[in-house]
């Protein structure tokens, strides 16, 4: 059994909730612990603009908190996870640094220890359950259906620290979603931008990223798309019709699924426990050719 | 004309080299941001920081305009790390008196007061239903500071945008 | 010790050391030193007159050490040693004293004391003169032969020379042709010619020259002896065919039913299992591939066997083994191309139509895979819009750091290649820049920038995506109009990085020459001695010591060549007189100073029941390492020993007054 600290970060607890139902009603199923890490909160990552070094320290901050629990953490978002990583790698290498961050910490009583080792959802699943524990827990195979796999940034770049997915040769996402029964394929630029980052500067610029992104999807002949990350999430499910309106395109229409759920559905759970109901994009589609209800 | 902001990035950047930059603009080719707002382009934006003229980029709130993608920093042949010149000269012109965009503000105060970006909010659920944490029995979300030090930490560390 | 008779010799080198010390006095210092028998000073000890002075006091006065104090060593030691031999001495019991740049030079301000140290120096060197010794240097004859690894143009062009001049040359090749990658080239640029023309009767010469023996599909495996009289061991690797039976007609390629991809096509062809490597090799002799052979992967077949009309087949072929025993070694196994599927963001490897630039070269040559029709490998049409990436890999800090020096020039080529096949095409070039640098090259530029439909882009394709039709589609950011450009192309053509052979390193360290940070084999100077090594007897020829184009190429293995030659030419080679010399008796046998010595001239042995090192007195460059590292003394330097710079440090550290 592997035991991690379930680290939400900032949107998942406050807006994506379907990642977090799903994420606690299929995880145990597959063997993996998960111990609630209250003290956690904002990783710092959306405060580097402003201040880097805020950054460092949200992060230094978390990686203090779980070494002391002595667990790995398990980061949903791919920003928290790309920030653990890097800050701890920033650390590792800048002596200054870490000392002006223990004299940040000790201010709250925390002392700085960057030791707590960090995985993310796609890891868990792929390095820790592994694809033939998965594949064999499958009920309710996702055949004929075609996924068009969605890493997102953060889940592959910056490369030179260690990543959940290989960043050269992204293949861990689609070999889970394959082990579900499911179809996976080439797209362009499988491994870019949502666009949420641009958000706070120019919406209408954010939504054209999305646009064209399942634009190209669409017509590389997917049925579904699947992401697991929750900016990116926010982005091509909940933002999707604001996307089609804003180029002005019926086509920009297709379901978008967290991996735990597309997880969550093979293995026979309820539409309801993997939060489904509250993704925007019309999963029905889907969910209706696997015989599945939304409301059952 | 002179060095200066180089020398200040290169501090914040490190151990990336942004000094080196050749100008072969593949960092724009690969950029995000380019794609849709074609004024901003990272391999002008290292060389103005090469030459130290960022006012511009400064004044107008170009640099943020950056998706964040790190796709420059991924590919640049020279480890320029354009998105690490564009974060750092974010945080230069936040020092200098220039101002972020609003909604990042109220980020900042948000993870200063309550430990997120955002407080929990009610969704819609397909079935016209607002849901929150509660209604969804997913555990209630506390403030997660156990001490007062971390915002007090934070508030410094953030300083002017704070205010 | 016999008697230690000195003389010591003031120079005033004009103004340099009289206008501020007095050398009258210098002499007149060190007259009262010990064994000094007569001390004089004059204005330019270097000329004729002032040899002349010294030469004569060695005859009147019977001495037996001469100390000059004057200028550096590097500048007159050898005029002074000249000096010591007409008048009957062993040159080595010269001693130099340099008053000028260590001291009036420097202490220009402070005559005094100038002068002070100036006789200091000359005490410290009356000391150490006492126990200089006699050094006789010893000569080696060489022997009139030469090694050449590597067969492309460098290597090609440098066995003919060395055979011209009518010295033996052993030339072993890798693969079972010579021509190296001049072969592939359709075309050379700036002139155009067809590389094929002006190679293959190069390597017709070779096969025919009398002073060239050539071992093709061979490799050199160990390297032993000096400079002068090596030992090469060269492994032949098994053909299966016996080629002094094969006569090259090609019957048994013909009917072969095995099937593998061309490496001579880069992958492009296909080849038969038995092959030649192209029409035109040389030597014309078959190869059996036996991971593709019937008979070697499923024992069945052996039609080769029953159609070959002299029975030259032999599938119990084994490797074989010979030593060859040369004065020189010309290394000139040329380059490698950096693996470009390791540049994922151009999908190099991954998609069909992204091709390398050698790539290309067979697409366009007449005798390529397409019949020299530029052909894109997906789905056999032609191209109408094709793109050309430089620097793809180079001038990289992820990948390679150096310029490849010739991408530039095959990128503006392979321009042409395409415009000349495809007039309707559709050509953009991206670059960084463009190093036109060749003679030639910026007029060959200039022709092709201008033709139609050909469009030079600054900028650098960052990620290429396969279109589902097998097009490229990319986005590229030219810095000159300041607009991103949507590319669709039909066939990319990656202009890629430059490496060393993978079988450099293992093969370098036999040789024992070092490589710079590219991994390059490293010149003497680079400079004044681009194609010698740090070891005696061993020269570079070609891109093995950094990319180079043919023109290049050529003038370096010329040059390594008459290098090699004039090496030869001299008939001997000379230890250096400052020789590591073993004290036998103080000598534990540690070994200690094996490893440490840079070019392999110590080895360790019993002798008289006892370990002691011995020291290969042609290999020892007189580098002091050993000395320096002997924990018991045993291993003085000639010239350097213990005794003679102790007592030099000891006058100096005051111990003599
Ligand atoms: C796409 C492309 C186009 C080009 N076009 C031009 C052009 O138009 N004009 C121009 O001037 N230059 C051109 N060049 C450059 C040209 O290829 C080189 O200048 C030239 O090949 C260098 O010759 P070389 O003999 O040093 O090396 P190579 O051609 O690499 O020959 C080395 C030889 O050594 C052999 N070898 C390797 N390792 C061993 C070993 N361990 N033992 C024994 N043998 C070994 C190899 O098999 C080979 O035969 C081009 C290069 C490329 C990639
Ligand atoms: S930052 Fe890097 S990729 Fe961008 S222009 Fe400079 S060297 Fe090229
Ligand atoms: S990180 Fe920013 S600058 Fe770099 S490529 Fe992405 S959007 Fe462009």
């Amino acid at each position: 059994m592997s035991k991690f600290l379930l680290f939400l970060g900032c949107t998942i607890p406050t807006k994506q909730y379907s990642y977090e139902i799903s994420v606690r009603n299929v995880l145990p199923k597959l063997g993996v612990e998960l111990v609630d890490f209250p003290e956690s909160g904002c990783c710092g990552f959306p405060l580097k603009g402003l201040n880097k070094k805020a950054w460092i320290y949200m992060s230094a901050r978390l990686l203090s908190l779980a070494s002391k629990k002595g667990l790995p953490i398990l980061a949903l978002c791919n920003g928290c996870d790309t920030s653990l990583r890097k800050i701890k790698d920033l650390l590792m290498h800048d002596k200054d640094l870490r000392e002006e961050m223990a004299k940040l910490l000790s201010n709250e009583g925390v002392k700085l220890d960057i030791n707590a080792k960090v995985y993310h959802t796609l890891e868990v699943l792929h390095d820790f359950v592994g694809v033939e524990r998965i594949k064999s827990l499958v009920q309710r195979p996702l055949k004929g259906i075609k996924v068009a796999s969605y890493p997102g940034c953060h889940m592959l770049r910056p490369s030179d620290i260690p990543r959940p997915e290989d960043p050269v040769e992204p293949r861990k996402y689609d070999s889970v979603i394959k082990a579900l029964g499911a179809e996976v394929g080439y797209y362009p630029d499988k491994g870019g931008c949502c666009g949420a980052t641009l958000l706070p500067y120019s919406a209408k610029h954010a939504l054209l990223i999305v646009a064209s992104k399942l634009k190209t999807i669409k017509e590389y002949g997917f049925s579904a798309v699947s992401t697991s990350c929750p900016y990116c999430m926010e982005m091509i499910d909940a933002k999707q019709d604001a996307a089609r309106s804003e180029v002005g395109d019926e086509d920009i229409s297709i379901p978008v699924f967290y991996l735990t759920q597309l997880v969550g559905i093979a293995m026979g759970l309820k539409p309801k426990e993997l939060g489904l109901n509250l993704n925007v994009s019309p999963v029905e589609g889907v969910l209706d050719r696997l015989g599945v209800s939304l409301y059952e | 004309m002179d060095s200066r902001i180089l020398n200040e990035v290169r501090e914040l950047v490190k151990p990336h080299s942004p000094q080196y930059c050749y100008q072969c603009a593949k960092c724009t080719s690969a950029c995000t941001a380019t794609k849709v707002i074609p004024e901003y382009k990272p391999h002008l934006i290292v060389a103005l920081t090469r030459l130290g003229s960022v006012k511009g980029l400064m004044e107008s709130g170009i640099i943020w305009a950056c998706t964040e993608c790190w796709k420059c920093s991924e590919y640049c042949p020279q480890d320029v790390a354009p998105v690490e010149v564009v974060i750092a000269l974010k945080n230069l012109s936040i020092a200098m008196g220039y101002k972020p965009p609003e909604d990042l503000k109220v980020m900042a105060k948000n993870v200063v007061e309550l430990g997120y970006v955002s407080p929990p909010i009610e969704v819609l659920s397909k079935e016209f239903e607002m849901y929150g944490r509660e209604a969804l029995s997913l555990p209630e979300l506390v403030k997660p500071y156990v001490s007062e030090g971390t915002p007090t930490n934070l508030k410094k560390l953030l300083g002017g945008v704070y205010e | 010790m016999s008697d230690v008779r000195i003389g010591v010799y003031v120079c005033h080198c004009g103004k340099n050391i009289g206008g501020v010390i007095n050398p009258a006095k210098v002499a007149e210092h060190a007259g009262k030193l010990p064994n000094v028998v007569i001390s004089r000073d004059y204005v330019y000890m270097c000329s004729s007159p002032g040899q002349l002075l010294i030469e004569e006091d060695i005859k009147k006065y019977n001495l037996n050490r001469v100390i000059v104090a004057a200028c550096s060593p590097r500048m007159h030691e050898p005029t002074f040693q000249g000096v010591l031999k007409r008048a009957g001495l062993n040159p080595w019991l010269l001693q130099m004293v340099n008053v000028r740049e260590h001291d009036t030079w420097v202490h220009e301000n402070v005559p005094e004391k100038a002068e002070e140290k100036a006789k200091d120096l000359v005490a410290a060197a009356v000391a150490r003169a006492a126990h200089l010794y006699e050094i006789n240097t010893v000569r080696a004859p060489v022997v009139k032969s030469a090694v050449v690894i590597g067969g492309g143009i460098a290597g090609i062009r440098a066995s003919l020379d060395l055979a011209n001049a009518g010295i033996k040359v052993y030339l072993i090749e890798k693969k079972q042709s010579i021509g190296g990658k001049m072969a592939q080239l359709d075309k050379t640029f700036p002139t155009l010619d067809c590389s094929q023309c002006i190679l293959t009767p190069l390597m017709v010469d070779v096969s025919r020259h009398p002073n060239i023996e050539i071992y093709a599909y061979s490799e050199v495996v160990d390297v032993s002896g000096s400079a002068g009289d090596f030992k090469v061991k060269v492994r032949l690797k098994p053909t299966y065919v016996d080629w002094s039976k094969c006569t090259g007609c090609g019957a048994c390629v013909e009917k072969c039913p095995g099937r593998a991809p061309k490496e001579f096509d880069e992958g492009l062809g296909v080849r038969k299992a038995i092959y030649f490597e192209f029409p035109q090799a040389v030597p014309r002799r078959p190869v059996i591939d036996t991971e593709h052979c019937l008979w070697f992967t499923k024992g069945i077949c052996k039609v080769c066997e029953k159609v070959c009309p002299v029975g030259a087949i032999d599938y119990k072929q084994v490797e074989r083994y010979v030593e060859l025993n040369v004065g020189a070694i010309v290394v000139a196994i040329g380059y490698e191309l950096y693996d470009l599927s390791k540049l994922s963001e151009y999908g190099y490897g991954k998609f069909k139509n992204v091709i390398s630039g050698l790539q290309l070269e067979r697409l366009s040559s007449a005798d390529g895979p397409t019949r020299g029709k530029i052909l894109r490998p997906s789905d056999g049409k032609e191209p109408k819009t094709v793109g050309i990436v430089l620097c793809a890999g180079s001038r990289d800090e992820n990948h390679v750091k150096y310029c490849c020096r010739f991408g530039c020039a095959a990128a503006i080529k392979h321009v042409y290649y395409i415009k000349h096949a495809l007039p309707d095409a559709k050509v953009l070039v991206f670059y960084t820049d463009v190093r036109a640098f060749g003679k030639g090259y910026e007029e060959f530029y200039q022709k092709f920038r201008s033709e139609e439909n050909v469009f030079f882009i600054r900028g650098r394709p960052a990620e290429i995506f396969e279109g589902r039709d097998g097009s490229l589609i990319f986005d590229v950011y030219d810095s000159n109009t300041n607009q991103l450009i949507n590319v669709r192309a039909d066939l990319v053509v990656l202009e890629g990085a430059v490496v060393p052979p993978k079988d450099w390193e293992p093969l370098r360290r036999i040789l024992k020459v070092s490589c710079d940070p590219g991994g390059f084999a490293l010149e003497l100077h680079p400079k004044l001695r681009p194609f010698e090594t740090t070891s005696d007897g061993i020269f570079l020829a070609g891109a093995i010591q950094g990319p180079k184009d043919i023109p290049d190429t050529v003038a370096h293995a010329a040059a390594a060549a008459a290098s090699a030659i004039g090496f030869l030419a001299k008939g001997y080679v000379e230890s250096v007189p400052y020789l590591a010399v073993v004290n036998e008796d103080l000598c534990s046998g540690c070994s200690l100073c094996v490893p440490i010595c840079p070019y392999g001239a110590i080895s360790v042995s019993e002798k008289e029941g006892k370990r002691v090192a011995k020291v290969d007195v042609i290999k020892c460059k007189g580098c002091g390492a050993c000395a320096a590292t002997c924990p018991s003394g045993a291993m003085q330097q000639n010239y350097f020993t213990d005794k003679q710079v102790l007592s030099e440090v000891v006058v100096l550290a005051g111990g003599a007054k």
